[in-house]
């Protein structure tokens, strides 16, 4: 009997967990394949089975609470968070907390298996997600580490170091699978240390390059810096996954604060490669071009947000685009074959520039630098947005942000010549929420939709849908369906917390679900 | 079984080989009395190369930055390294070298942790007198405030900076309240429990509770005591700023 039981288990499984490359390249429809549901970073999905006209009757298909010992569950405290967004491959739903994965069934929300890694330590801030890639899924663990599960069971194929915990490196996020290219990014801003960015084979996990996030020394860019050791120990962590352009072979994503993070007198220059948007050859890590959202932050407000790809017709001419609405408060449209700058925005009110150059960037005001006594200063550090990802929609060429105005008081504690780690911080504030509908060609606010009350920016990830409806978690516990074109609420459920991490779809067997996370919990929804 | 602890902790701190292996990460845990020791040591051996703050000077290198001594624990990496090097002559025992780590780490772990203030920062930098100018006039501060009324003594009961969050950032005594008029029944006025696109409820004067669903035919009026602070957020200067923080220092 033994023997019959395993070959069954293997060819159920293998079928089941198998993912096909093909997948990754299209919009999502019967999956939710990649950290945002295809290599485009829009978070729109083609389905329409829910829509405008019936999305009253969305109702819930199922709950899974996720209970998990020990302070091993995320977000620095011992309840479970899901930050990360689900992916689902062949029915199965694959979802992560700091250390845990499980798969799950798609359908009803019921367990399939669960991987807990043995943690050493390292940060529990949260973790992203996971990467599929044939029968394996991949994951980052706060410890630093790479790992390789086989889809089918939970078991480990291997795991690689990525990062070096000794010098306060953690691992968080969500890795993108191009090829058998498996990228990974590294987190940690308390000491002085280099963001990169690396490349792993998917079959082996070898490392096959890695991408500082930095410039050579002697190169042009390396004048940005006061010296090599600045330099060298400048940050730029890699907090939030790639997007990629199959055609051109390229990927995209942002880099974060550089270092020390407050206290920037030590650091004269506008410090490449941190805070900046960065094209790479995913074969080579070759750096294609890059493009400065923050020049000489000093705010904390890593660049990383979802560099969101989609095609338009500028001054009559097809172009390939890049968007971001970048945690400063401005908006950026690239073109993303070259790098060219097309268009700068601001999406919520800011006071810390005095306009834009002449490469799209905007120009610090030194006056809203952080000052021993105080400078109030718009956004605050946790920014007109954070990493929760953002949406576009083809239909309404609209970018979705889930924004805040938000203000502090930004405090320069160190004043040394040489500042390490923070050397200051901001404080308090006010803040209101909101989602701003942008014009992607033309940077314009279409609509804005205030989320009532005051105060906490909304936490949550976007997601567009051809059926004409726009999902975002609220500053309460709501998860809403917006209309996309004016941002009229459509439907909403009450949650028992505010949504932690961006919504997904997917539809199996006629059905279309929609899943958000919300604290330690997975709801999914659908239409009966 | 203090003993056993010691020793237990001992071996894995001083095993190399047990690093590597799976179970908790840890830092060296600082013991302040060997900081101390350290820190005197540091001074008389270390400080003209390493700098003041131990980030190096032109001759020699940092060492909060130094991916030696993070790696280090109780002096596995530094006193062979002290060893190793040309200039570093000095005849320090392994207990020295132990206490120098102490004092390293001490130094590390503060500068991991320096977002927060060693001590409040001196927000008092403005004119008292103007403070006072724009309090009474181009502020409005006077059309609620007072300072001989409801401020009277605030430059006593906060500390500086907790002034400066409190006037930009006042926490609400009062409660934002609204007045919800339903389409043929009579309006209530409250305090609101929870608005969201959908539901508001109030608490009114008596303490009974009322809840409605949102809609075109339920007129909603929100009075947020604390929105003219709101929105003086982005006509504030920061030397306008600084200049009320000193003027309600004053305000004994």
């Amino acid at each position: 009997m033994k023997p019959l039981l395993i070959l069954t288990a293997a060819v159920c499984c293998f079928g089941q967990a198998f993912l096909d490359p093909a997948k990754l390249l299209q919009p999502p429809t019967d999956s939710w394949p990649t950290y945002n549901g295809d290599y485009s970073g829009r978070r729109f999905s083609p389905l329409k089975k829910i829509n405008q006209a019936n999305v009253g009757g969305l109702t819930l298909a199922w709950v899974r609470r996720t209970v998990v010992a020990g302070r091993q569950a995320g977000g620095g405290t011992n309840a479970a968070v899901i930050k990360g967004t689900p992916i689902v491959i062949n029915g199965v739903m694959y979802y992560t907390i700091p250390d845990h994965a499980w798969a799950i069934d798609a359908r009803t929300g019921r367990e399939i298996w669960h991987y807990e890694w043995p943690s050493k330590g390292g940060w529990h801030i949260g973790n992203r997600g996971a990467a599929a890639w044939r029968d394996t899924l991949y994951f980052e663990t706060p410890d630093c580490n790479l790992v390789a599960l086989n889809m089918g069971n939970g078991k480990e194929r291997w795991h690689t170091s990525i990062c070096d915990l000794e010098q306060f490196y953690y691992a968080s996020v969500a890795p993108v699978v191009i090829r058998e290219h498996v990228i990974t990014g590294v987190s940690g801003d308390d000491l002085d240390i280099p963001g990169y960015i690396e490349s792993h084979n998917a079959r082996t996990g070898m490392l096959e390059w890695r991408w500082y996030a930095h410039p050579e020394p002697g190169t042009p860019e390396a004048t940005t810096w006061p010296s090599v050791e600045a330099m060298m120990h400048g940050g730029g962590m890699t907090w939030v996954p790639s997007t990629y352009d199959p055609g051109l072979n390229l990927m995209y994503f942002g880099t974060g604060n550089p270092q020390p993070v407050i206290a920037g007198q030590g650091r004269a220059g506008s410090n490449l490669y941190t805070e900046s948007i960065i094209a790479l050859n995913p074969d080579s890590g070759k750096l294609a071009w890059y493009f400065q959202p923050s020049p000489h932050d000093t705010h904390d407000w890593d660049a990383v947000q979802t560099p969101v790809l989609f095609d338009a017709d500028i001054d009559g001419k097809p172009r390939k685009l890049l968007a971001q609405a970048s945690r400063n408060g401005w908006f950026f449209v690239l073109d993303r074959a070259t790098g060219e700058h097309i268009l700068t925005s601001e999406f919520v009110k800011t006071n810390w520039t005095l306009g834009v150059d002449a490469k799209g960037q905007p120009r610090l005001n030194p006056a809203k630098q952080p000052k021993p006594d105080g400078a109030l200063v718009s956004p605050n550090q946790g920014g007109a947005i954070n990493w929760p990802p953002p949406s576009y929609s083809p239909d309404t060429g609209l970018f979705y942000a889930n924004a805040a105005l938000a203000w502090s008081v930004y405090y320069l504690y160190d004043q040394d010549d040489k500042p390490e780690g923070w050397g200051g911080n901001d404080r308090s504030g006010y803040s209101e929420a909101m989602v701003q509908a942008i014009d992607a060609k033309t940077g314009k606010i279409r609509w804005s939709h205030k989320w009532p009350g005051n105060g906490g920016g909304a936490r949550s990830g976007l997601l567009s849908t051809a059926g004409g409806l726009l999902f975002a978690g609220d500053t309460n516990s709501n998860l809403v369906a917006l209309d996309p074109a004016n941002g009229n609420p459509l439907w909403h459920a009450g949650l028992h917390t505010p949504l932690t991490n961006g919504p997904i779809t997917y539809e199996l067997d006629n059905t279309q679900y929609v899943v958000v996370g919300a604290g330690d919990t997975l709801y999914a929804f659908a239409i009966r | 079984m203090r003993r056993l602890r010691l020793a237990v902790a001992g071996t894995a701190l001083f095993g190399p080989m047990l690093l590597g292996q799976a179970g908790p990460y840890e830092r060296q845990k600082v013991d302040v009395a060997a900081a101390k020791r350290g820190s005197a040591l540091y001074a008389q051996y270390c400080i003209n190369c390493h700098g003041a703050a131990a980030r190096g000077t032109e001759t020699a290198p940092d060492l909060i930055r130094s991916a030696l001594v993070l790696r280090d624990r109780l002096g596995s990496e530094l006193g062979p390294a002290l060893q190793r090097l040309p200039p570093h002559n000095a005849a320090l025992s392994s207990g020295q070298v132990t206490d120098l780590t102490h004092f390293l780490k001490q130094q590390l772990e503060a500068t991991a942790r320096n977002r927060n203030p060693a001590a409040p920062p001196n927000v008092l930098t403005g004119d008292a007198q103007m403070g006072r100018t724009y309090f009474e006039g181009a502020g409005g501060c006077t059309k609620c405030h007072s300072a001989t009324g409801d401020l009277a003594g605030v430059g006593r009961r906060y500390q500086p900076m907790d002034l400066q969050q409190r006037f930009l950032f006042p926490r609400s005594t009062k409660p934002v309240r609204a007045t919800v008029t339903p389409a043929s029944e009579p309006a209530v006025t409250g305090e609101i429990v929870k608005i969201d696109d959908f539901d508001i409820s109030l608490t009114d004067s008596s303490g009974q509770y009322h809840a409605w669903t949102r809609g075109p035919n339920l007129r909603v009026e929100i009075e947020d005591p604390l929105r003219q602070h709101h929105e003086m957020l982005d006509r504030y200067t920061d030397r306008e700023i600084h200049n009320v923080v000193r003027y309600l220092e004053t305000l004994k």
